[in-house]
């Protein structure tokens, strides 16, 4: 079992999530640090994937403005994704040398935790063929979109735990017009408290991953 | 191809020497551990650093870099892998290729793994 540190950060501005992600990457790669999980919220965010197209935004920056919905192009995998509270995002900074490299067992891991997490909130859950993530029922309840150098990841998934979905409709998901978003809240017809879900989701996460995971509140 | 020929680095990159000072750079087949759905790659005339950022590829929604086997300036990027990037999937290294790059150094190929290092960096044959 490998030792993994987990920072638990609260509702957090995309960039200074971003800042702290690419630090901790860099830190990772020079070997100072162990792996590490962050688990927070952003406020309102729609950010841009390498392959995303603007064209997939249904509104426009004025109105992204008034609605004070933050913009932002990412340096990661994927098309136009919406961040906002009530959402869990998790960005693992984990060192894929130490398991083999193999970027597709990555990415169906953490589709396993997630899907795991859900099933103990009485969600069944799965993938799909055609897009990374988790859905129910057709519908996306968790995306992935992810960004790997020198091995080691970061960005990593989203799960719509009592996010509004509203605010999802100003988007094509993964780029598709097709694709309709659904969070744990209005499966349930009610909210789960986001620690909760945080609490089951380390277990999975340990589970899966093979962790021994040591939760912080702070960063140091 | 003779995969005895090939050069390797310890990401995920290929290099095969065409002559003295020309040679094709492509990713390994185990980089390609995913449905390639994006490859993003320097303009010709663009010089490179070895071991530095050449260019990006998507697998899936996981976005990586590529790195450069040698430092040089690039020659040619391969339309034919761009348009159909499933070639790079299929034929990692022969018509999947993705830049021809013409060598600053050619002492820099010592730095570089050959098949059987690399065989045994990566814990499996290369075929």
């Amino acid at each position: 079992m490998q030792a993994c540190d987990a920072y638990l950060l609260g509702q957090i501005g995309y960039k200074e999530a971003y800042n702290i992600q690419t630090r901790f990457m860099e830190n990772r790669i020079a070997g100072y640090i162990k792996d590490t999980l962050l688990l927070l919220e952003h406020p309102h965010t729609i950010t841009i994937g390498k392959s995303g197209n603007s064209k997939n935004i249904l509104v426009s920056n004025e109105r992204l403005k008034e609605l004070g919905i933050s913009l932002f192009l990412a340096d990661r995998g994927g098309d136009v994704t919406y961040h906002g509270p009530g959402q869990l995002v998790g960005y693992p900074i984990i060192d894929l040398k130490n398991r083999g490299k193999d970027i597709r067992k990555y990415v169906h891991d953490i589709e396993e935790v997630i899907i795991n997490t859900l099933r103990v909130f009485s969600i069944e859950s799965s993938r799909s063929i055609y897009h990374p993530g988790v859905w129910v029922n057709n519908c996306q309840i968790a995306a992935i979109g992810l960004r790997i150098k020198k091995c080691v990841t970061m960005h990593g998934f989203s799960l719509n735990v009592n996010t509004n979905l509203d605010v999802c409709s100003l988007i094509n998901p993964c780029g598709c017009s097709n694709v309709k978003v659904i969070s744990c809240s209005k499966i349930l017809s009610r909210d789960i408290p986001i620690d909760e879900v945080i609490n089951v989701l380390l277990i999975q996460f340990s589970d899966i991953f093979d962790f021994e995971i040591k939760t912080n509140n702070k960063l140091t | 191809m003779n995969l005895n020929e090939y050069k390797f680095t310890r990401e995920k990159e290929w290099l095969y020497l065409e002559s003295n000072d020309i040679a094709k750079i492509g990713l390994t087949h185990y980089a390609c551990l995913g449905d390639i759905t994006l490859v993003d790659l320097p303009e010709p005339g663009t010089t490179v650093d070895q071991f530095g950022k050449m260019g990006e590829v998507q697998l899936g929604k996981t976005l990586t870099d590529i790195y450069s086997p040698v430092s040089g300036e690039v020659l040619e990027i391969n339309h034919s892998a761009i348009k159909d990037i499933s070639l790079v999937n299929k034929d990692p290294y022969g018509d999947g290729w993705l830049v021809r790059i013409e060598l600053k150094d050619i002492t820099e190929l010592e730095n570089l793994m050959n098949k059987t290092e690399c065989e045994e960096f990566i814990g499996e044959k290369i075929e």
